[in-house]
């Protein structure tokens, strides 16, 4: 493309891709969006072949295709790699994508920390899918029950806990980038009740993830402790209980249903909107069912434990909120449904995806309110009949929508429009292929095929079913691998779309076409939901660089952070180039999950070393830099800071949200702690040693002290005595060792053997939580005392400071938590 | 159509194991709630599909914006709250839901194991009666299963009585079931539990009150012991206790009248002499997982004695 | 129309204060709600075994019913203004650059989702009609 200002040239510059193999050190939002997108599809179509020899191997009664072990490992890889390889990170990746143009953002706030995120999904991802080829894939299904997966399974257990750990890990990244993306990098004027619903939901998820993917962390970080070191904490034989996992792991499971389909939907509210060119008819509808429905999917999570004998009044609370839960799901339909009756529909291959998806959406609703009714989910638990439950709620909620918004969204990556031929034969394949295959399965179901059998007997009567369901499994396979091939032929000689190709009225569509890496080419002011139908002069506006942030003079990559609600411009920031440091440190965190599934202790140690110097590395070199300048012209006369620290800056609230996260993994933890009180009639037992009061006395004490003193290192540094604070932050390092030592001290010296019982073992489990966050913290602090000492960090420029005292609240109040509760509880008993 | 297609569905299928073929108090309540919903689940599916349709299809575009607010408020909000309430308060009251004072007819105390089912009913004279993958209930009775487990999770299941309760190591579940029809039916392990999750069935045979007291009479006889000498040579009585004979292994199924059931090896083949004869050399072949090691060392004459006396178990 | 008139017209209809937070208020409450109910319901029958009355458990969850209720009753107080608001009809009127359309929106969602979550609340104590005991 030929660039004709300066400015526009400057800009090229600046955010111009690294060339030739450099390009894998690329974070802008553009590049690793794509990667982000192509990686899941091509997870996606590994679940897929899987589920094909599921299909293959119950087509016919008795059939020796597959061995029983194989089968297993097939259908757990099978719902392990849809669920957190495609699902999950298509969100991830989708938003990743497309969410700055949205926004009007040129990136997304942390750009280096997506890219991180991407190379831990993928290192975690391949892992994961490559153990099935070593005959060592998990086997216990992807809800990992224990015990048998603790007592009875292989190395699968171990790579099935690991390695989704770290994507986890990722998870948790992205959301922290998007809802501060959402939150802080609207362009002006974009007040928080003209955000495109996509943002909304983006938002919302975000949000979701942050309470519903810490519990399952904890989860695992209590089973590897079992398989690795032998804590027995679902161990019956030692105190412990299977069905503490069930809770933490369907307080994830549950509201993660949710979490896949609120996304692919917010994808329906941006495309319905385009083809029925006119508003939403009902905007705050839709926020207040998407927020609704939010805040209701964590009250769902035992209706996948029916079963498991909880007493009746639970059941009954869990089966109302399934319930409700329906009310505000049905409403985002009708909205849609109203909007296409009141606009004038243009027909076009997203808009029959949108069709095929409600049609096939609402049949899993319809179930899901069928089975949401305890007693009859006591049949139909673990059947067929659910199997076909989930799946019309997945491919109806999730994959069809994001088929539309494949759709929808290639010409806005692509510059290219997908074949409306192919599009309409992958559709009715893939629609067609798929009723055949899963209809039927209801009545399997009914007909008594429970879930998880790698074999049945011709004479139950199931085969006709079975077979056919088959037939249409591969018919749908079809359908999307037409769709893929029409995504990934060459298409050369096509012509290239015309800007707005759908003429669409939100902001993502302002770019030109084929799009600029640095997204628009300066950020207009914003003045409603569809912009680009309201004012007709916003295009030239953008494109006359009239609008914010034109240029880039300094030769640094900017983007504009706005306040929350109303989006009045804030800080100008400078956001990270490319950088390999991602990639190592994620490489470094793979090392350390990797090995320790082999018990290479030396070698996790060294990953762990990478990671850690890879990490501060890149903290030091990229985050909280001091600009030459304070201010800066944002591009109409006004100066707007290019560094602010504390609750305005964007790094403080990735630390709150990050830490949010992080606290609702450790109430998961103590959750454990009570959860085994509840179930035992005597805890803590009477015949074995608690750590006493006085060691966790003192350790409260002790964190307590840390805390105050790097509270007080963040004030006196602002007071101008940065001298002072490094004495303060040094005592506090000093006094968060005392604290972590005077912790381990009081099981340690009372001697508290955590493979003897489960309460010794959920007393170190939390014991080793804290110090392990204590330690981070003392890093941190060692962090912000080398600043200080080499000027990165001043009274003026305390960014890291005010982000490490808020570490310390959080660790500060976990500390105090676990020392009342393990030295208190006992007390009281 | 739909309902014509079900038809003959229902009607081709083997009902022995299916939920729209009820046999039990609970299983028809929830029989009919399945039917009501499915029925209502089609209708609103069609209405809002047509909705969909019609709007995408139709010519004639609503002009007031209070058509979609109305439009949003009944078919979002209004009905669906209503519906749904109904819906909790009659669902909800299928729980089964017995009083303190409720003594069950009879109980029978279910272990599952990996894989298969051991059964303990209450004999004639108050004795534990041990047996293995089998079930016999009497017709009527409001029966409690007392659950529970040794390795991991099982569920317990058999579709045309009612409804499944998972059997959980640590734990004790109890269910309830009241059978109203005689005849044979099918019960499984509902919850995945390992490699031959698949091979975890048996028998439940409703009886006639009548029919049911005479085989708890017989099956509170100690067994025949003729010929049992080549079944105590191989080491058969470490692991299974056959009453009469040998009676310290408690590891695997009892096998006392063995020869009576109608399947061998937890539902999975029926009870003949060549099924006896492949499951001893090789369990593990059949059932892959099965804690029973393989006796393909046996030469072929100590085998059909076994084989001989097990087939006299009745 | 004077000046002061014309802002208090304004805040009537829109109201200050509404933010975010004041928006997810009535979905905390059934969260505390149903969270209180679950776990108060299963210490009670985890402790007292399986065949104990519910009496105790039901006059505990009517009363964190109508506390929940009021509470939501509340906060619906500050926000019944823009009850007379059609939800699509004004939509247009929404997309006025100003604060105060952004406070009468968050006002709207904040009323709908009062709604939803007193429906919810609703939900969830239906069960205690039924239930006898802790089977």
């Amino acid at each position: 493309m030929i660039y004709k200002s300066a400015e526009e040239r400057q800009l090229a510059k600046v955010w111009e891709p690294p060339k030739g193999w450099r390009y894998f050190s690329d974070v802008n939002n553009s590049t690793i969006g794509v990667w982000y997108i192509s990686t899941a599809f091509a997870f996606m179509l590994f679940g897929g072949a899987l589920a094909l020899l599921i299909r293959l191997q119950l087509a016919v009664p008795e059939n020796t295709l597959l061995s029983a072990n194989l089968y297993n490992q097939v259908f757990t890889l099978h719902g392990t790699v849809m669920m957190f390889l495609f699902a999950v990170p298509i969100f991830e990746a989708v938003a990743i994508l497309i969410l700055p143009a949205m926004l009007g953002a040129r990136d997304l706030p942390f750009p280096r920390l997506s890219s991180f995120g991407y190379w831990c999904f993928l290192i975690g991802g391949v892992f994961v899918c490559g153990s099935i080829f070593f005959d060592s894939a998990p086997d216990a299904g992807w809800f990992m029950y224990p015990p048998l997966s603790t007592e009875q399974s292989g190395i699968g257990a171990d790579i099935w806990l690991l390695g989704l750990s770290f994507i986890e890990v990722a998870s948790i990244a992205a959301a922290v980038e998007l809802i501060v993306g959402v939150l802080k990098c609207r362009a002006p004027g974009m007040h928080i009740n003209l955000t495109p619903l996509y943002g909304w939901y983006v938002l919302i998820v975000g949000a979701m993830i942050l309470f519903a993917f810490p519990p399952l962390i904890a989860g695992d970080y209590l089973f590897e402790l079992e398989r690795a070191f032998d804590w027995p904490f679902f161990d019956v034989s030692r105190g412990g209980d299977p069905l503490l996992w069930q809770h933490l792991f369907w307080i994830f499971g549950h509201p993660e249903v949710y979490i896949i389909f609120l996304p692919a939907i917010a994808l329906l509210a941006m495309i319905v909107p385009t083809f029925t060119q006119r508003p939403i008819a009902g905007y705050s509808w839709i926020v207040l069912s998407a927020l609704g429905t939010g805040f209701l999917s964590f009250g769902l999570w035992v209706h996948h434990m029916f079963t498991t004998g909880l007493p009746a009044i639970s059941l009954g609370f869990f089966s109302a909120a399934s319930e409700a839960v329906a009310i505000p799901t049905g409403i985002q339909i009708f909205v849609f449904i109203a909007t296409v009756m009141m606009g004038n529909v243009v027909r076009s291959v997203p808009m029959l995806f949108c069709l095929g998806a409600l049609a096939t959406f609402i049949v899993g609703g319809l179930t899901g309110v069928m089975i949401a009714v305890a007693p009859f989910d006591f049949q139909v638990h673990d059947t067929h009949f659910i199997v076909a439950h989930l799946h019309y709620t997945l491919i109806g909620g999730m994959l069809f929508p994001v088929m539309a918004g494949v759709q929808y969204y290639y010409p806005f990556v692509t510059a290219k429009v997908l074949s409306w031929r192919l599009g309409i034969w992958s559709f009715w394949l893939m629609f067609g292929g798929f009723n055949i295959g899963f209809l039927p399965m209801h009545f399997t179901g009914m007909l008594g095929m429970p879930r998880r059998v790698f074999t049945y007997d011709a004479d139950r009567g199931w085969d006709l079913l079975n077979m056919v369901s088959t037939i249409g499994a591969f018919i749908f396979a079809a359908g999307f691998l037409v769709m893929v091939w029409d995504c990934v032929r060459p298409k050369g000689r096509d012509k290239d779309a015309t800007r707005n190709v759908w003429n669409a009225g939100t902001l993502e569509w302002a770019g030109r076409v084929p799009a600029d890496n640095w997204g628009m080419r300066s950020i207009p002011q914003i003045n409603s939901r569809y912009p680009l139908w309201d004012d007709k002069t916003l295009l030239e506006t953008i494109d006359q660089g009239r609008g914010l942030l034109p240029s880039a003079e300094e030769g640094k990559r900017e983007t504009l952070v706005t306040s929350v609600l109303d989006a009045k411009p804030l800080q100008i920031l400078r956001v990270a180039g490319p950088s390999w440091l991602p990639m190592i440190s994620a490489f470094g965190l793979g090392a350390v999950f990797i090995f320790a599934t082999w018990k290479l202790w030396w070698l996790t140690l060294a990953g762990g070393i990478v990671f850690l110097v890879a990490v501060l590395w890149w903290l030091w070199t990229g985050t909280a830099v001091i600009p030459e300048k304070p201010t800066k012209d944002v591009g109409d006369g006004r100066q707007m800071p290019l560094y602010v620290a504390g609750v305005r800056s964007t790094g403080w609230w990735a630390m709150f949200i990050t830490m949010t996260g992080d606290l609702t993994a450790y109430l998961s933890l103590l959750f454990g702690y009570f959860f085994f009180w509840t179930v035992h009639e005597e805890f803590p037992p009477a015949h074995i040693e608690g750590p006493g009061w006085q060691w966790p006395a003192v350790a409260a004490l002790l964190t307590l002290l840390t805390w105050a003193l790097t509270l007080g290192a963040r004030l006196i540094n602002a007071r101008g005595r940065p001298g002072l604070a490094q004495v303060l932050l040094a005592l506090g390092l000093v006094a968060a060792a005392a604290s972590g030592l005077a912790l381990m001290a009081g099981p340690w010296t009372n001697g508290l053997d955590p493979t003897e019982h489960t309460y010794p073992a959920i007393v170190w489990a939390l014991v080793v939580w804290i110090v392990l966050h204590l330690a981070a913290g003392m890093i941190m602090q060692a962090y912000c005392i080398a600043r200080s000492r080499f000027r990165k960090l001043t009274p003026e420029h305390d960014a890291d400071l005010w982000n490490v005292t808020l570490y310390w609240h959080f660790t500060g109040f976990c500390g105090l938590l676990t020392a009342l509760v393990i030295g208190g509880f006992p007390l009281v008993q | 159509m739909l309902l014509a297609s079900s038809a003959v569905l229902l009607a081709a299928c083997n009902g022995e194991q299916s939920m729209l073929h009820p046999a039990g108090e609970q299983a028809e309540g929830l029989a009919t709630l399945f039917w009501v919903m499915a029925a209502a689940g089609v209708v609103i599916w069609c209405v809002v599909m047509g909705a969909a349709i019609y709007a995408v299809l139709g010519k004639k575009r609503p002009r007031s914006e209070r058509f979609a607010d109305r439009f949003i408020f009944f078919g979002g909000v209004a009905f669906p709250t209503v519906t749904l309430a109904a819906l909790l308060v009659f669902g909800l009251a299928l729980l089964p839901n017995w009083a303190g004072g409720d003594e069950p007819d009879m109980r029978v105390h279910v272990t599952g194991e990996q894989f298969w089912w051991r059964f303990a009913y209450k004999g004639p004279s108050g004795e534990r009666i041990e047996t293995a993958n089998e079930l016999h209930l009497p017709v009527g009775a409001n029966v409690e299963f007392v659950l529970d487990s040794t390795d991991v999770i099982h569920s317990f299941w058999i579709p045309a009585l009612g409804g499944k309760m998972d059997l959980i190591p640590g734990r004790t579940n109890v269910l309830r079931l009241k059978p109203t029809k005689a005849g044979v039916y099918r019960g499984v392990c509902a919850e995945f539990c390992g490699p031959s999750h698949a091979f975890m069935a048996f028998p439940a045979i409703v009886h006639p009150v009548a029919d049911f007291q005479s085989w708890l009479e017989a099956e509170a006889l100690p067994a025949n012991p003729a010929g049992s000498e080549a079944f105590i040579a191989a080491g058969c009585g470490g692991c299974h206790t056959v009453r009469g004979v040998s009676e310290a292994g408690s590891v695997g199924p009892d096998l006392t009248h063995l020869a009576r059931r109608r399947t061998l090896a937890a539902g999975t083949m029926p009870m003949t002499r060549q099924a006896l004869e492949d499951w001893i050399a090789a369990p593990s072949h059949i059932k892959p997982g099965a804690r029973m090691p393989d006796f393909a060392a046996l030469d072929d004459e100590q085998r059909d004695a076994i084989v001989q006396f097990l087939l006299g178990l009745q | 129309m004077n000046a002061n008139r014309a802002h208090d017209e304004v805040e009537r209809e829109t109201g200050h204060g509404t933010d975010l937070w004041r928006v997810i208020a009535a979905p905390i409450v059934w969260a505390l709600h149903f969270l209180f109910c679950y776990i108060y319901g299963a210490i009670y029958c985890e402790k007292l075994g399986r065949d104990a009355p519910l009496d105790d458990a039901r006059i505990a969850i009517i009363i964190a019913t109508v506390f929940a209720l009021a509470l939501i009753a509340l906060s619906t107080v500050h926000l019944w203004r823009v009850r007379g608001r059609s939800l699509t009809d004004n939509d247009f009127e929404f997309e006025h650059n100003t604060p105060e359309e952004r406070h009468r929106f968050l006002s709207h969602v904040a009323l709908m989702l009062c709604v939803l979550s007193a429906v919810a609340v609703i939900y969830v104590a239906i069960p205690m009609l039924y239930l006898v005991n802790c089977r």
